[in-house]
């Protein structure tokens, strides 16, 4: 069930299965994503993969003594591509990888083309999606909506995406969908579609309880998305954004060249790997002993040498040294910069208001926080934005709703017309109309006393108290409460006991505090193995894209130009 | 990986079989199981297995981590506060997903087109052999004309008024001509022309893919052509007047189109470019290190703790050794990267960039793998550790041999049959921890500088253990094992024959061996030790005839256990144990490590696997068995090991890297080393597979692997060791050569770091070497 791993094994296999020599990667722009999430450039050297080139690249020299191995998504420009290749071919010899099903006319168009006989190895490996943690899996479809409906293309991605997944982890699920939601019930029944046709592909051993492919639509929880984060990979993508485990320093005030854009990659770093999910408090400790350490290794400038140890310990210290630098000044400048943007735009205070909206049923007490804060010249318009956002989705239909007010504050701090348009989007997109379930008030009586005694109890932090609505789906799902009014099954049949593989997907994206949950629950749950996949993986400023590319409310310039960049972005 | 040197995971060391507390050396063990557990009624035996069997366990858990995924290691800030679920990064591992290949189909299609395609081309190269069979120069136009008729039927005339090609007329002005392939017509414009050294080269490269396809070397028929081409071309100037084809043959363009992709394809077959010549090379070297580096790291732990177990010497030179390779490394990568760099079209900018990224990853090689090589102590601070080792080790001896003493008497009062002390291989696995190390106290280099003396010969011992065996066997009248027993002694008589017509041999080179240990003198040596192997084999019926002799010389020592029984029952409980032995070593360490293999692997091998478990059973049965006769059955073959298996011993270290090419077994002899050893107490620093990357984790638990600091106290806990006294003398300055080292060291660093363009280091490091070379210099100016 592990992800990362899964494409990471395919990727050592057709490296493998090429042999010794000298190799070259030929990928497309996706697939490129793909590997670079699970494999590091010095790591894939090693296996003596020396370059890298995008098989629409015109300027590739003719290479004789390199093998190419081809991993490409089987879309009718690669096939092209690949078709001009080898009627004309640069390296010696050709082991082509698909990342999804190939139809079996391309297969011939491909064989035909290879009149010089170079083509070693035609396969499909199903490493067709970002694999961002183990236990987290990413589509990068920003945008995947119109209205309500899916756009085609996103649907054919998605399921692809979706399918590869299941063939990487060998898994031939049983489908459950929310039904509020059109476009989860559209995916399932094309992912279903996909392995009645493949039915040869997904022949895998039979567990004894099945896996579980649970589809859910971001419209069912779109505060989530909203909230600032504290623990560090969520921060991180909050506050800097994490784009295939890449991080764009180049805004930060005075970086220094080398540190433009880091990687921040659980896989091969270790500081990152231990704190990613731990809060910022504790992260400030974690790098500070980070530091101490690094400073007990780091030569001095100064340091005499005095006697022939001292060097020999120099000499020998010197590549963990080396080694350390490179993990020290990166996390020491990520944390920097999240704590020079905390301070900057007050988001403790903003945070502990936002968490107040999305956790509590206090409306004046809310209402009064967010006007203070409104009021606060350190506070961004981005962030005045989204605490009348989430002040609107909560208190909707408050019988004392003052958003009007609030507008006017905004309109008074000058926030900006498109993020004011914006508050009643994200209404529309994931107002209570839409909404399948109730994020807000409990429900039962076990869930109102469970609030009532947090209530007393008071919270832990005031930064995180806030619980996806996820965990409550999967908390039921995995102790077999799930409605199937709510959450059907696809299909006649259905699962009699608890399920233990569970493979999550969020259409709409999911976000870092949602991996984060499945990480706990995987960790809490003994027995059960949940895996997230999410078109793309949000932060807020994402999301608010997302929203608008849907389209939902009126169809401003604004929003079809967003439309028309992320179009022209796939 | 750090999971690996967790003690509280795998309790391992001198754990008491019955309370498993952990006491920290076998003498302690033993006292505190006699204190506490003396009086216990138990199933002392039963205690073991179990014992054993967690051992057992715990081995395998931690070799199958080892080679587990690299997914744990990410993960040890969280298993601390783990509630019952799996942390994703945990989750078993799991097959490779599902994959569907496409191969056939392709290839299917693939044939139909490329069937076509191969025809075509064969034709042509067919009729083009056929077109140059002959000698075209001295051969009337007309006959020629006949002969190219005779090959491919030509279109005629009529048939084509224009040319099919450029759609011009012929006319006598414009005139036909034939393609001599297809036969096909064309206007002389649209001709082709054929020369015959191309259609040499391609036909004879096609009769060579046909008839050799292993030999790459180039097929005499290819010279012959270009001789005749060049003959030709001679003759070409005057033949082009009466437009006779001497040296060419016509065609259409499209069978030149077929013919000159075909040369494409032979040209591209044949030619290997530069870069990939010394990528191979530097492949191979690559590989030599990844073969070398963990045997060097090994024997460089083993040392900078002051065991004895490797020669320092050998260690150097495999040092120097690996040094060179990557030498070789650096030297080839930055050739590589340099490549063509001043060609005046420069090379494509992939070119370069190929170029430099298998630079790169060189570097990245030498980076991980030189810098994880650990320095060796000089031999002066070799004896330093090994005096500190010893003192220690003495300390202990003394205890551990009272206690020695005490269970002997017990053991003495159950039985008193020596054969008796073969017992099963399990409770040796688990007990034989220190053995290994303790068999190199009597025989390896502790002798030092004393000369041979005949019956510390480690081969006479065994040889007179053997024939009181013999003795007592057949007194208890165990015939079969009688005669194993003699067998076993035949062999190590035919070994000590061998020994004996080499020492002649080996006095005389020593000499030349203590002035220079040079790499030369070792190659020849190696080279000498192959030979002999060899001629040990083909000579092995000689010896018979040799026997009956030594057998009277050897008689001396059989008759001494016999009047010293309770001296014997010491000698075969605790081989090398006394100080009497230990002082009876024979060899010194350097011409005796040359020797000594042949010894050991003239054996049958099949006992070398047995030794290791045997000899430490013959020394430690005696304290928690209390009858270990019942397993003497199953391993009474195994016991003949025992007693050849401690001669061999000392000579394990240093012949296993040496005779690496032909040693077949030393893979299990390594495994079985640490079998036989998972005892060694945490922080002994024991040979052990484990320690691939750094070195000696249980040596140093806390802090980087400082490899080989000699400043640091040497963790002496083998009780068992006993160090040579007199070492070797003479010795170099040897601040000097660390000096030198360190040097090497820094430049490396040096260099990598000017590679990556970090400045200030290259500052740091520069002003570092300036002061060591000035220390250098200031020592040297001592010295003299």
């Amino acid at each position: 069930m592990n992800v990362v791993f899964a494409v990471k094994q395919y990727i050592s296999k057709m490296i493998e299965d090429s042999g010794p020599g000298m190799k070259v990667l030929l990928m497309d722009k996706e697939t490129t994503g793909i590997v670079s999430m699970v494999y590091t450039q010095s790591e894939i050297l090693q296996k003596e993969v020396y370059l890298f080139e995008r098989i629409d690249s015109q300027n590739r020299e003719i290479m004789k003594h390199l093998k190419a191995i081809c991993f490409l998504r089987p879309t009718k420009e690669n096939v092209d591509y690949l078709i001009q290749e080898l009627r004309r071919p640069k390296y010696s010899i050709y082991f082509i990888y698909f990342s999804n099903v190939i139809s079996k006319s391309d297969v011939k168009s491909l064989a035909e083309a290879d009149e010089q006989e170079v083509v070693a190895e035609v396969q499909e490996f199903y490493g067709d999606y970002i694999a961002v943690n183990p236990h987290l899996f990413s589509l990068n479809i920003l945008g995947c909506c119109q209205g309500r409906n899916w756009d085609p293309v996103q649907l054919s991605r998605a399921t692809q995406g979706l399918t590869a997944l299941l063939l990487s982890l060998k898994k031939c699920p049983m489908i459950r969908y929310q039904l509020s939601s059109e476009t989860a019930k559209r995916l399932a029944e094309c992912v279903k579609q996909v392995i009645t046709k493949e039915y040869e592909l997904f022949e895998f051993r039979r567990t004894e309880v099945p896996p579980l492919l649970l589809i859910l639509d971001r419209c069912d929880d779109a505060i989530t998305p909203l909230l600032n984060q504290w623990t560090y990979q969520a921060m991180v993508h909050e506050l800097l954004g994490i784009n295939n485990n890449r991080i764009d320093l180049s805004r930060v005030p005075g970086i220094s060249k080398d540190l433009r854009e880091v990687v921040l990659s659980a896989e091969n770093d270790e500081f990152y790997a231990n704190n990613m999910y731990l809060n910022f408090a504790e992260i400030g400790s974690n790098i500070k002993n980070l530091m101490e350490d690094f400073q007990k290794k780091k030569p001095k400038e100064q340091q005499k040498l005095e006697s022939i140890a001292d060097m020999k310990a120099f000499v020998e210290n010197y590549p963990q040294f080396k080694k350390m630098s490179g993990t020290v000044s990166k996390h020491v400048t990520v944390v920097g910069e999240l704590s020079r943007l905390v301070s900057e735009r007050n988001l403790l205070e903003v945070s502990e208001v936002e968490q107040e909206l999305a956790c509590q049923n206090d409306h004046s007490s809310a209402l009064q926080n967010v006007k203070r804060l409104l009021q606060n010249p350190k506070v961004t318009e981005f962030d005045a934005a989204r605490l009348v956002m989430l002040y609107a989705l909560h208190y909707e239909r408050h019988s004392s709703n003052s958003l009007p007010g609030l507008m006017m504050d905004l309109r008074n701090k000058g926030v900006s017309e498109k993020y004011r348009k914006l508050v009643s989007t994200v209404v529309e997109y994931g107002g209570k109309r839409v909404r399948g379930s109730d994020l807000f008030s409990p429900k039962d009586a076990v869930a109102i006393t469970k609030q009532f005694l947090k209530g007393l109890k008071g919270v832990e932090n005031v930064y995180t108290q806030h619980q996806p609505f996820l965990y409550e789906t999967l908390d039921h799902l995995i102790k077999g409460k799930l409605k199937e009014n709510l959450y059907p099954y696809l299909g006649p049949s259905t699962l009699r006991d608890r399920p233990q593989d569970i493979i999550v997907f969020i259409i709409g994206g999911a976000t870092y505090e949602e991996a984060l949950t499945v990480y706990n629950l995987n960790r809490t749950t003994p027995g059960v193995r949940i895996v997230l996949g999410g078109t793309t993986v949000h932060n807020t400023k994402s999301f608010l894209e997302e929203v608008l590319a849907s389209g939902l409310h009126s169809r401003s310039k604004e929003s079809s130009q967003v439309t028309s960049r992320l179009a022209s972005r796939r | 990986m750090a999971s690996l040197d967790d003690p509280g995971e795998v309790r391992e060391g001198f754990l008491c079989p019955l309370c498993l507390k952990d006491l920290q050396s076998f003498y302690q063990l033993q006292s505190h199981y006699e204190e506490e557990h003396s009086g216990e009624d138990r199933d002392v035996k039963g205690q073991i297995k179990s014992l054993v069997q967690k051992a057992r366990k715990a081995k395998n858990r931690l070799l199958k981590r080892e080679g587990d995924d690299r997914a744990e290691s990410g993960t040890q800030g969280y298993e601390s506060f783990s509630y019952g679920g799996v942390d994703p990064y945990m989750w078993e591992p799991q097959e490779l997903g599902a994959v569907r290949s496409h191969l056939s189909d392709f290839k299917k299609h693939r044939a139909a087109r490329i069937d076509h395609y191969v025809v075509e081309v064969n034709k042509l190269i067919i009729r083009l052999e056929k077109l140059t069979a002959f000698d075209r120069t001295n051969t009337e136009s007309a006959k020629i004309r006949a002969i190219e008729k005779s090959v491919v039927p030509w279109v005629n005339d009529q048939d084509v008024p224009f040319c099919p090609d450029c759609g011009n007329k012929f006319s006598i002005r414009n005139r036909r001509h034939h393609c001599r392939l297809c036969g096909s017509i064309m206007c002389k414009k649209c001709m082709e022309l054929i020369s015959l050294p191309l259609a040499n080269k391609l036909t004879s490269a096609s009769k060579d893919s046909l008839s050799t396809h292993t030999s790459p070397s180039q097929s005499p028929n290819s010279v012959h052509g270009s001789r005749r081409a060049s003959i030709s071309s001679v003759s070409s100037v005057s033949s082009v007047l009466d437009e006779k084809d001497d040296d060419r043959i016509r065609c259409c363009t499209h069978c030149k189109d077929t013919l000159l992709k075909r040369e494409q394809q032979i040209d591209e077959k044949e030619h290997t470019p530069d870069i990939v010549k010394l990528y191979e090379k530097l492949r191979l070297c690559m590989e030599k290190v990844d073969q070398k580096a963990p045997e060097y790291i090994r024997m460089a732990a083993s040392l900078n703790a002051g065991e004895t177990t490797y020669n320092l010497e050998h260690a150097n030179d495999l040092r120097v050794e690996v040094q060179k390779v990557y030498e070789l490394i650096d030297a080839l990568s930055k050739k590589i990267l340099t490549l063509d760099l001043k060609q005046d079209p420069p090379p494509h900018p992939n070119t370069l960039r190929l170029q430099r990224m298998i630079r790169y990853s060189a570097t990245l090689f030498v980076q991980e793998k030189l810098l994880g090589l650990m320095s060796l102590p000089t031999k002066e601070q070799f004896e330093e550790l090994k005096k500190k080792r010893k003192q220690e080790v003495e300390r202990k001896k003394i205890l551990e041999r009272r206690a020695a003493l005490e269970s002997q008497r017990r053991l003495e009062e159950r039985h008193s049959d020596l054969v008796s002390h073969a017992t099963n291989g399990e409770v040796v696995s688990l007990r034989g921890g220190p053995a290994p190390l303790r068999k190199a106290e009597g025989w390896l280099p502790l002798s030092g500088g004393q000369g041979q003396i005949e019956d510390s010969d480690p081969l006479l011992q065994q040889i007179h253990n053997i024939t009181s065996f013999i003795r007592q066997a057949k007194a208890a009248g165990r015939m079969d094992e009688v005669r194993t027993l003699q067998e076993n002694l035949r062999q190590l008589q035919d070994e000590y024959d061998q020994q004996q017509t080499e020492k002649a041999i080996e006095l005389s080179r020593r000499q030349a061996e203590e002035e220079d240990l040079q790499r030369e003198q070792l190659q020849m040596l190696r080279e000498r030790e192959r030979e002999r192997e060899r001629e040990q084999f083909q000579a092995a019926s000689l010896h018979t005839r040799t026997r009956s002799l030594d057998f009277r010389e050897i008689r001396p020592f059989q008759l001494e256990p016999g009047r010293e029984p309770r001296d014997h029952l010491a000698h075969a409980l605790d081989l090398g144990c006394s100080p009497a032995q230990s002082s009876a070593a024979p060899k010194t360490p350097s011409p005796s490590s040359a020797l000594e293999p042949i010894r050991v692997w003239s054996g049958p091998p099949a006992l070398d696997q047995e030794f290791f478990p045997q000899s430490t059973t013959s020394q430690h049965n005696e304290v928690p068995s209390l009858n270990p006769f019942d397993e003497e059955d199953l391993s009474s073959p195994a016991a003949e090991g025992t007693a050849s298996r401690p001669a061999a011993e000392p000579s394990l270290g240093p012949p296993a890297c040496v005779l690496k090419e032909y040693n077949p077994f030393e893979e299990e002899e390594e495994e079985e080393a640490v079998a036989g050893n998972p005892f060694t107490s945490p922080d002994s620093p024991a040979p052990s597979p484990f320690d691939e990357e750094d070195g000696h984790p249980h040596q140093r638990p806390s802090g980087p692997p400082v490899p080989g600091n000699p400043f640091e106290e040497a963790p002496c806990t083998n009780p068992f060791e006993v160090d040579s006294e007199s070492g070797q003398e003479g010795e170099e300055p040897i601040e000097e050569e660390l000096l030198l080292q360190q040097i090497d060291n820094i430049k490396a660093y040096i260099f990598d770091a000017k590679q990556c363009g970090r400045l200030d280091e290259v500052e740091v490091l520069t002003e570092n070497l300036r002061e060591l070379k000035h220390t250098l210099a200031k020592q040297k100016g001592g010295a003299d």
